[in-house]
């Protein structure tokens, strides 16, 4: 079982409000390294300067959204393996398909409980300790 | 939606509702909330969180985005936060707090603020000019007669 404290995040959403939200969450699950950017873009340009373990993005952002950071992400030699949960809108239900299509490895609809984020993260990580 | 005569209008208790434009995109919406952001700890189904502003505002701010708005032309009118029924805490106070913080962390500036105090307040919101206008009135809603009137899913219609 993965310990939450060794994996590495990174959160985009253009909302610092939601960031920060996300963020505390996080915390409250026991990870320790949580960066957060509040565009798509500058995330890139982070995880490619340094690695995480796991990015969780919003879909709906001005200039890049989520959809177009998964798929650069997915295209990068280096960090394409890295695990994308997608946070989506209740009515955003192609997103779900382009995303499956592109490789995401899970995805939480918004407005969503703390609880279902863990679930979701437990889903690919296996249970956190 | 570009129609300059609509009007939006709400009554407001304890609950906010934040009047968001902008000018340039004439593009606005009203979005009215009962609670502010839950904590972390809060076991809520996701029809619960419909009610919290934090939700709420990023609901009204992506449908406006996707009509044409741009985040950094938003404007803001603030309404509501009443503490009107004596024994229930400052839950008024609170949403307005909620509200005020809100708005400052994302740099939306506020124009028109009308909050407090103990009396319920009628709003109603021109978005495509992004004015409007405040007045107080007898009697708030129930909060269960806002849960009510809130739609099953998180749609929302914009002018």
């Amino acid at each position: 079982m993965p310990a939450a404290a060794a994996i590495r995040v990174m959160v985009v959403d253009d909302q610092a409000s939601m960031r920060a939200m996300i963020r505390r969450a996080l915390q409250d699950l026991g990870f320790k390294d949580v960066r957060d950017r509040g565009s798509a873009s500058e995330a890139l340009t982070d995880v490619r300067n340094e690695r995480v373990h796991l990015i969780i993005s919003d879909y709906n952002m001005p200039d890049m959204d989520g959809l177009q950071l998964l798929e650069e992400v997915r295209k990068d030699p280096v960090i394409g393996k890295t695990v994308f949960i997608m946070l989506t809108g209740s009515s955003d239900r192609d997103l779900v398909q382009k995303a499956a299509a592109l490789g995401v490895n899970n995805y939480v609809v918004k407005p969503f409980a703390p609880a279902a984020l863990k679930e979701k993260i437990e889903r690919v990580f296996g249970a956190l300790t | 939606m570009d129609e300059p005569d609509v009007v939006v209008s709400t009554v407001l208790g304890s609950c906010i509702s934040v009047c968001l434009f902008d000018n340039e995109a004439r593009v606005g919406g009203m979005n009215h909330f009962l609670l502010g952001e839950p904590s972390v700890s809060q076991a809520l189904l996701p029809q619960d969180l419909q009610r919290y502003g934090l939700h709420a505002m990023e609901i009204l701010i992506n449908g406006m985005m996707k009509r044409g708005a741009s985040r950094n032309r938003l404007r803001a009118h603030l309404y509501g936060g009443a503490n009107i029924v004596a024994g229930l805490g400052r839950i008024g106070s609170q949403n307005a707090d909620f509200a005020r913080r809100f708005l400052e962390t994302e740099g939306i500036i506020l124009g028109h603020v009308d909050v407090g105090g103990k009396h319920a307040r009628r709003v109603e919101f021109l978005p495509f000019e992004g004015k409007s206008r405040c007045k107080t009135v007898a009697h708030a809603p129930t909060s269960e007669t806002v849960l009510k009137a809130l739609p099953p899913t998180a749609e929302l219609e914009l002018f």
